[in-house]
C-alpha cells in the first residue's frame, strides 16, 4: 500500500474518504475475513463480525494515532470483535466458548460453506482444545501465514513468546490427532 | 500407530469457502452502512434563546399589568378624593351652630396639661392685636 500516513490522511479527509475507504476494503476484506472466519468458524457470523470491524475502523480512524501499522490495528479490532462475538453467542446459549466451538465443528459437515475433509475437521477439533492464545497464534501462523513480527504487533506478545506458543500448539495438535 | 506430524503432511487448508461473489458485494454493503457525517443542527429557539426569553418576560409583565391594577383599586386604603367627597357630603347635613356646639363639647373635654403663669397670659393678651376683634365676634 502507498505511504501509510498519506493514505490515512485520505481516509480522514471528507473529500477523499469514500474512495480511500473503498480501497481499504478491497485491500483487507479477504485477509480479515479469513482471520475472523478462523475464529468464529461459521460464514454468517464471520460476515457480521467483518462488517462490524470495518464500521468500527471507519468510526475510530480519527483516533488512530499511528503507533502501530494500520494493518495490525485493523487485525486487533477484528480479533477483539470476533472473540467478543463468540463469548456473547456462548453466553446467550448458556454454554462455554469451547463448548460452542465444539458444537460448531460438529456441524461443519453440514455447512454449505465448508469443503474440508475428515482430516480438516480433526484439525479443527484439535485446535479447539488449545487455550485461546495458542489457538490464535496457531491459526495466524499456520493458516494465515503471518510473520511472527506481524503477529507480535497484533497480539502484543514477544516473538519469542509466540514461537513457544506455536511450538506447544503444534505438539498438542499432533498428539490429539495421533490419538484418534 | 503412525504419529501425525504437521510438517510431514501436505499443507492443510481450513476448508472454509464463501458464497459466490461475496467479496464483490461486500464493499458496497459496508459502504452503505457507514455512518454519515452528521450536520450540526442548531435549533431556532436555541439560537435566539435570549431574544425569546426577553420577549417572554415583556409579555408576562404586560399580562400582569391589568391584574395589578385590578388588585390595587381594591386596596383598603382610602384615596384623597374619596375622603374629600365624604367630608363635603357630611358637612352639608351639619349647620354652623351644630358645628360650634360640637367643637365646644370637644373643647370642654380637654384637660390642661400645665398651668400657665399669669405673666405669660398677660404677655399674650398684650401682644395679640386680634384679640379684641375676636372677643367682639
Amino acid at each position: 500500500m502507498q505511504d501509510e500516513q498519506e493514505f490515512i490522511q485520505q481516509l480522514l479527509n471528507p473529500k477523499t474518504q469514500n474512495q480511500a475507504f473503498e480501497k481499504l476494503l478491497q485491500e483487507y476484506q479477504k485477509p480479515l475475513y479469513n482471520h475472523i472466519r478462523n475464529i468464529v468458524l461459521n460464514h454468517d457470523d464471520a460476515d457480521d463480525v467483518l462488517q462490524n470491524t470495518f464500521i468500527k475502523v471507519f468510526r475510530y480512524l480519527k483516533n488512530f494515532k499511528g503507533d502501530s501499522k494500520l494493518f495490525s490495528w485493523m487485525y486487533r479490532i477484528s480479533t477483539n470483535e470476533a472473540l467478543t462475538f463468540l463469548n456473547q453467542k456462548a453466553q446467550k446459549k448458556g454454554v462455554s466458548s469451547q463448548e460452542l466451538q465444539t458444537k460448531t465443528i460438529d456441524n461443519l459437515k453440514a455447512d454449505v460453506y465448508f469443503e474440508g475433509d475428515e482430516i480438516q475437521i480433526q484439525l479443527q477439533k484439535a485446535i479447539a482444545i488449545l487455550p485461546e492464545k495458542q489457538q490464535l497464534v496457531f491459526k495466524m501462523k499456520y493458516f494465515e501465514e503471518l510473520k511472527y513480527e506481524e503477529i507480535s504487533e497484533i497480539l502484543g506478545t514477544t516473538v519469542g513468546g509466540l514461537k513457544a506458543s506455536y511450538h506447544h500448539a503444534v505438539k498438542k495438535i499432533e498428539t490429539f490427532i495421533t490419538s484418534l | 500407530m503412525k504419529a501425525f506430524k504437521l510438517d510431514n503432511e501436505p499443507k492443510l487448508t481450513t476448508g472454509f469457502t464463501t458464497p459466490e461473489h461475496y467479496f464483490e458485494n461486500f464493499s458496497a454493503k459496508v459502504l452503505l452502512q457507514l455512518p454519515k457525517e452528521e450536520t450540526k443542527v442548531i435549533g431556532l429557539f436555541q439560537h435566539k434563546k435570549r431574544i425569546f426569553m426577553a420577549v417572554a418576560a415583556v409579555l408576562i409583565l404586560a399580562l400582569m399589568i391589568p391584574v395589578y391594577l385590578r388588585y390595587s383599586s381594591q386596596s383598603p386604603e382610602l384615596d384623597d378624593v374619596t375622603i374629600e367627597n365624604y367630608l363635603t357630603s357630611s358637612q352639608q347635613d351639619m349647620s354652623q351652630i351644630d358645628l360650634i356646639s360640637e367643637i365646644e363639647r370637644e373643647s370642654s373635654t380637654l384637660k390642661m396639661t400645665s398651668d400657665l403663669e399669669d405673666e405669660t397670659v398677660e404677655d399674650i393678651l398684650v401682644t395679640n392685636s386680634n384679640l379684641e376683634h375676636l372677643i367682639l365676634e
